[in-house]
């Protein structure tokens, strides 16, 4: 458990030192709020940014985690990983800081997505339900990282992980409830997006906004994550035997 | 039990045999594993430090089995890969203390200021590893695998890329760790370092363990001394003195011979009798080069005679 923590804290360190990558992962998604939220033309709602503000949270937190695969890919390429596997310590703990990295590193973006989102006018969140917000997008973080991991360590190099992801992430978002909600959906999409697990989250989080607390959400996420992380887990005892 | 031990030891890839029935038995003392690229060197490490896990076979580390008691073997030993992995973006210190802890190090503070004055890096400890030379960050894993104690250290070649000063000083640590009675296992293919510095060496080829002596025995095998000599003129092959003429390159001429010293006014004079004009003549003794070259190249031939083409390519090397 220790260990996992010097795991992380080296991931962290090493995130914060690149400034311009951390610019980056702040200012992108605080982008897309401005210019989505503030500026597309809607019929279905009078508070947009409202509306927007948890599709644009569970995207960043999608984006980050699927790019975070890439972390043990470079530390398997560079011989990092070589060397942390042949430490005693649980192999596990490498994967778990890991995944636990890209998670909390995506909730240090989307806390600056809120703080920004709540600047611009969108109602405040109450405690609850900013808890309950960082459960859910905890969970989605998980079950992508843990993805995006699972994909890394089945692909050797680097530019096939990167389109793979490229394949996935643009669809995931245009077809959940990021941007529109089910009703004014052409149909084909309202039946695709009933399959996203990336609106299960973002229904989730706009849920607890009209004080319903989403369980059945929460719980699919919940599963769905701990099926995942089992898949990865998995995955990675093969590659390291 | 040695402190290595390997019995069939295999690794293959697929239908490659990467690492052929390696047989081993390693005491306290720096082992040179020695082999070009592609012999089965680094693989041969992985499976010793419980990496990857061997087809056949069995190793122990300290008397415990690398795939059964995987978990005590790597309480034992530290493994430096031939890739040069710190992260270059934290502290030497921070890099040191990161293992610290992962080992599970007491007293991680003063642990890792001794580790960084042992490997002389005191002085940059705080700065970022990207301002670090070649060799600072050779030392700088060094100290990183030393920071545990292990019985056993495990070097995948140590010195790849590091000019000729950062080297013998990669090389002085290595024998000082020796000397305090850590077992070292070395993987390289400079010939000439693992002569100065190896107790012993183990010459592998294509997966297979040919040899396995200190370098001293290793080139008693080649009695004899390798006599260059630059000359103009032609010489037709036929010599009339107390050598064997083993090839041509460009202008030098190649001959072996007993006692390369004694052999050389003889050899002198009858070129000169030929008519050709003696430019320079050198003489030296056979190194470990040599021995790992006729070795290689006297396997390949099937009857294990000396192969005499492939001698020539060896000396053309030089
Ligand atoms: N992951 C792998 N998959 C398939 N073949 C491999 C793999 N790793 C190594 N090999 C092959 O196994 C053989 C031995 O490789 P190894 O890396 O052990 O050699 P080496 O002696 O360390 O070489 P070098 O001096 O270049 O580091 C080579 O033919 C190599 O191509
Ligand atoms: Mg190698």
């Amino acid at each position: 458990m220790k260990r996992l923590v010097y795991y992380l804290q080296r991931d962290l360190t090493r995130w914060l030192r690149r400034k311009i990558a951390v610019i980056s992962a702040l200012i992108t998604p605080a982008a897309w709020l401005i210019f989505v939220g503030l500026t597309l033309p809607t019929t279905f709602t009078d508070n947009y940014l409202d509306f927007i503000t948890p599709g644009i949270l569970v995207m960043s937190m999608l984006g980050t985690s699927l790019q975070g695969g890439s972390l043990l890919m470079f530390d398997k390429i560079l011989g990092f990983l070589n060397k942390f596997l042949a430490l005693p310590a649980p192999r596990e703990t490498i994967l778990f800081g890991k995944i636990l990295f890209i998670t909390i590193r995506g909730l240090i973006q989307t806390t600056v997505i809120l703080i920004l989102a709540f600047l611009l006018g969108a109602s405040m969140y109450d405690p609850l339900t900013l808890m309950a917000t960082y459960i859910i997008l905890f969970l989605f973080g998980v079950l992508f990282s843990s993805l995006s991991t699972t994909l890394a360590l089945q692909l050797d190099d680097h530019d096939s992980y990167a389109a793979v992801n490229a394949m996935v992430s643009m669809p995931l978002f245009f077809t959940s409830t990021a941007l529109m909600p089910y009703n004014v959906m052409p149909a084909w999409l309202r039946v695709i997006a009933h399959l996203n697990p990336v609106s299960y989250a973002i229904d989730a989080i706009r849920m607890l906004g009209t004080d319903i607390i989403p369980w059945a959400n929460l719980l699919g996420l919940a599963v769905a994550a701990v099926i995942v992380l089992l898949i990865c887990i998995r995955r990675f005892r093969r590659v390291t035997v | 039990m040695n402190v290595i031990e390997t019995d069939n030891l295999t690794k293959y890839y697929d239908r490659l045999c990467a690492v052929d029935a390696i047989s081993l038995s390693v005491g306290h003392e720096i082992f040179g594993l020695l082999g070009p690229n592609g012999s089965g060197k680094t693989t041969t490490m992985r499976m010793l430090t419980t990496l990857l896990r061997p087809d056949a076979g069995d190793a122990w580390i300290s008397g415990h089995h690398v795939v059964n008691e995987a978990r005590e073997v790597r309480n034992r030993l530290s493994y430096v890969p031939q890739e040069m992995a710190v992260d270059i973006n934290l502290t030497g210190r921070e890099n040191v203390a990161l293992f610290a802890h992962l080992y599970g190090v007491e007293n991680v503070k003063d642990r890792v200021d001794e580790m960084l004055g042992l490997m002389l890096l005191s002085q940059r400890a705080d700065d970022l590893v990207k301002t670090y030379s070649g060799g600072m960050r050779r030392r700088l894993e060094l100290a990183q695998a030393l920071v545990h104690e292990p019985e056993v250290l495990f070097l995948d070649e140590p010195t790849i890329g590091l000019d000729v000063a950062a080297r013998k000083n990669i090389w002085e640590h290595i024998t000082a760790l020796r000397d305090k009675g850590m077992t070292i296992f070395v993987n390289t293919h400079y010939m000439d370092e693992a002569d100065r510095a190896c107790d012993r060496v183990g010459i592998i080829d294509r997966g297979r363990l040919i040899a396995v002596d200190t370098p001293g025995n290793l080139k008693d095998r080649i009695q004899d001394d390798v006599i260059t000599v630059r000359v103009s003129g032609k010489f037709d092959g036929r010599i009339d003195a107390d050598v064997r003429y083993m090839g041509q390159v460009d202008d030098e001429l190649m001959f072996t011979a007993g006692k390369g010293s004694e052999a050389v006014p003889r050899l002198a004079e009858a070129l000169t009798g030929k008519g050709m004009k003696v430019h320079a003549i050198s003489v030296r003794e056979a190194t470990l080069d040599d021995v790992f070259l006729r070795l290689v190249t006297s396997k390949t031939d099937e009857e294990g005679r000396f192969d005499g083409h492939g001698f020539r390519l060896m000396l053309r090397r030089r």
